[in-house]
């Protein structure tokens, strides 16, 4: 196969992830919203399978595997699980309408165009129109933990937040080095184990996760 | 064959792994406190040598030098401190019930391997490594902030745990930039993101790419040392965490966040100079500015600590961002002054909040009768933290305000005395008032020596520091402080 391919095959990935960002931050239920979050680590698992395929680089192969393994796999399981402990697969509200929200992604992808513009010069590797992409989804995601009023939904928005990062090391930079990408791995997973234990406690504490009660420290 | 580096790290993992086999209380704080001093000591026999010839120690993943030697040296002599300080606390805490062994246990381990985090900041050579280890403190340290479980601390360390998370996110894709801009210049090797060789390195490296880097770095970084407006978990998570900890995030804490910052300025100060250092002093002078703004209207003692620490880590950022040897000597000098006043103020804040069972200031009166050691350490402190002669802030202060006229920056150095008169006003304004009066309730000093040791200690420690900085002392910051802008010139 020849890079033409090989880039295509990047970009659809990318813009899937990019479209599945977008879908999560409009849709309101906790086990929609991790599928959509397994679904999103999926795209992000074959996009480095073909990275890894195309460099010939045996350690992206390594972060394929534990993307699939992590993001695909474990992490929605505990998600899940943390879901059920407390019960919350209700609506959760969001404080700006549906289509607002689009708008204000809309103008995020923009945005993420915009600054990434004048990089993609000094770029030499194949998937260099996944900067941006890349850089839309770390807003999207930003904008989605901003907006939300709830302390799961806060948490996937960090975790795709993550997941566009990741594409977009991936694609500037085949990665980074194997030790700094175990590392990377091994604190997204603590954070996780951490966001769950304390959803749980926010829940005891406030008998919701609904963090727009916890309101209560300001000067 | 071990080295010195490894001890270090291993002392305070160890005591970490001990306190959670330990089945008794009292065993807890005495193992966190040996530890303590075996690390402090340990850290200064392998370290200050390197602080005072600058030579770099440097092997395997660890690189040391002046200006980690000083971090190190500086972080140990807080948690020796908080260490001792938490024995008395947490005694009290158990003495009034509501304390179980396994939430001291907690909290012992949690301390340790922050702790141990923390050292390790100053300690590995690659900058990739250092977010990893960065994102590790938040992670430790959130149950720390979280300790007491109520409705305060648990939306505080939520709030922590997110904020931390989201900014430290944008620091990653900023390294990762870096890192694309490296490999660009020496192909695609592991150490491509070891700090000697990007300093190596650093003129030859993509301008553009850097740039966007730097601006994610200094965001992201910011966040965790507290620059505004990104400061917003800090007053939260300082206010709601157990008082050691407040000290233990407020001394040494930002100051990784800080060291972050310093190591990825000075590379991009060779490629992009005065980009860097322009970012610091708008973020250096925001933060003086905000927490000027909310000390004259704070209500809680500890929150209004807080923001005195965003008011110095403000002031450090100045120093960084003038970009003179002067300046840069100015803003260490005032890493290490900030780091043994502001415990004094948080140990006498949590004696206070033990003894009067509030947090607000305006309900504490007559401190100088009820409690004269706290209120005595209180005044000196409070003198101390805003800037009085002689003690070491002051020295640091009035280094920076020089350094301001001399880099011809009159208009900052108005703008800053400005600033730190409203900050004096706005702090002896509130603390003063707490000294005078009459208690209403039956109030005595906590008891015990442990409990007063770390305050004296500190206080002498910081008195000596502004009256006679030893020719050693001065002669390591000037060292540092050359090599930083050395590579300016």
């Amino acid at each position: 196969m020849d890079l033409i391919i090989y880039e295509n095959i990047i970009d659809i990935c990318a813009i899937c992830m990019l479209v599945i960002t977008v879908m999560a931050v409009m849709s309101t239920y906790m086990r929609k919203l991790i599928q959509l979050f397994a679904i999103h680590s999926l795209f992000l698992a074959v996009l480095a399978f073909v990275v890894a395929f195309y460099t010939d680089n045996s350690h992206i192969y390594i972060t394929f595997t534990l993307t699939l393994v992590l993001k695909v796999l474990l992490i929605p399981r505990f998600l899940d699980y943390t879901v059920e402990r407390i019960h919350v697969d209700k609506e959760v509200r969001s404080p700006i309408s549906t289509p607002g929200s689009l708008l204000i992604c809309t103008v995020l992808i923009f945005a993420g165009y915009l600054v990434a513009d004048p990089m993609t010069e000094s770029l030499t590797t194949l998937g260099r129109n996944c900067l941006a992409i890349s850089l839309s989804i770390v807003f999207i995601g930003l904008y989605m933990m901003a907006s939300r009023a709830n302390a799961l939904s806060e948490s996937i928005g960090l975790l795709l937040t993550e997941n566009g990062l990741f594409l977009g090391t991936m694609t500037i930079s085949y990665g980074m080095p194997l030790i700094v990408e175990f590392g990377v791995f091994f604190d997204i997973i603590i954070a996780v184990v951490i966001i769950g234990i304390f959803a749980y406690r926010i829940n005891r504490t406030f008998n919701s996760i609904d963090t727009s009660y916890m309101r209560r420290l300001r000067d | 064959m071990i080295h010195g580096i490894e001890i270090v790290v291993l002392i305070p993992a160890a005591a970490a792994l001990l306190c959670g086999l330990s089945r008794d209380e009292r065993a807890l704080s005495w193992i966190t406190i040996l530890a303590a001093g075996a690390c402090l000591a340990a850290a200064a026999w392998t370290f200050w040598p390197v602080f005072s010839t600058g030579t770099a120690l440097e092997y395997g993943m660890w690189y040391v030098d002046g200006l980690s030697a000083l971090f190190l040296i500086l972080t140990a002599a807080v948690t020796f401190a908080v260490a001792l300080y938490s024995h008395g606390y947490l005694r009290f805490e158990r003495a009034a019930g509501g304390l179980t062994l396994r939430a001291e246990k907690t909290y012992y381990i949690s301390l340790n391997l922050f702790v141990t985090a923390m050292l390790c900041v100053f300690l590995v050579s690659s900058l990739g490594m250092i977010w990893i280890i960065i994102e590790a403190t938040t992670l430790v340290s959130t149950f720390l902030v979280g300790f007491y479980r109520d409705e305060g601390s648990t939306e505080a360390s939520w709030k922590y745990l997110i904020i931390c998370s989201v900014g430290i996110t944008l620091a990653l894709l900023g390294i990762s930039l870096l890192y694309a801009s490296a490999i660009g210049v020496i192909g695609s090797v592991s150490s491509a993101l070891d700090w000697p060789v990007l300093m190596s390195v650093a003129a030859d490296l993509d301008p553009v790419l850097l740039k966007t880097a730097m601006a994610l770095v200094i965001i992201g970084f910011g966040t965790k040392a507290g620059f505004a407006p990104m400061h917003t978990w800090l007053p939260d998570a300082h206010s709601q965490a157990p008082t050691p900890v407040s000290a233990l995030l407020s001394a040494a804490l930002l100051n990784c966040a800080l060291y972050s910052i310093i190591r990825f300025y000075m590379i991009s100060e060779i490629a992009i100079p005065g980009f860097a250092s322009t970012l610091l002093l708008i973020f250096g002078i925001a933060s003086v500015f905000v927490a000027s703004m909310f000390i004259l209207n704070a209500k809680e003692l500890k929150r209004m600590l807080a923001y005195s620490s965003v008011e110095h880590i403000g002031l450090i950022a100045v120093g960084l961002g003038i970009g003179t040897t002067w300046s840069v000597f100015a803003a260490l000098f005032m890493v290490v002054a900030h780091s043994l006043t502001k415990p004094i103020l948080f140990f006498c804040a949590g004696n206070i909040i033990q003894g009067y069972g509030t947090k607000e200031m305006s309900a504490v009166r007559g401190l100088g009768k009820t409690m004269p050691y706290t209120a005595a350490m209180l005044t000196v402190g409070s003198l101390a933290i805003v800037g009085m002669p002689p003690f070491a802030v002051f020295t640091g202060e009035i280094a920076l305000l020089y350094s301001a006229v001399s880099a011809g920056m009159w208009w900052l150095t108005i703008l800053l005395v400005v600033l730190l008169i409203i900050i004096f006003a706005g702090f002896t304004g509130r603390v003063f008032p707490m000294l005078s009066g009459s208690a209403e309730a039956e109030v005595t000093e906590p008891e015990g020596p442990i409990r007063a040791a770390p305050l004296a200690i500190l206080a002498v420690a910081m008195t000596a520091m502004g009256l006679f900085a030893p020719e050693s002392v001065a002669d390591g910051f000037r060292m540092i402080a050359e090599s930083m802008i050395g590579g300016l010139a």
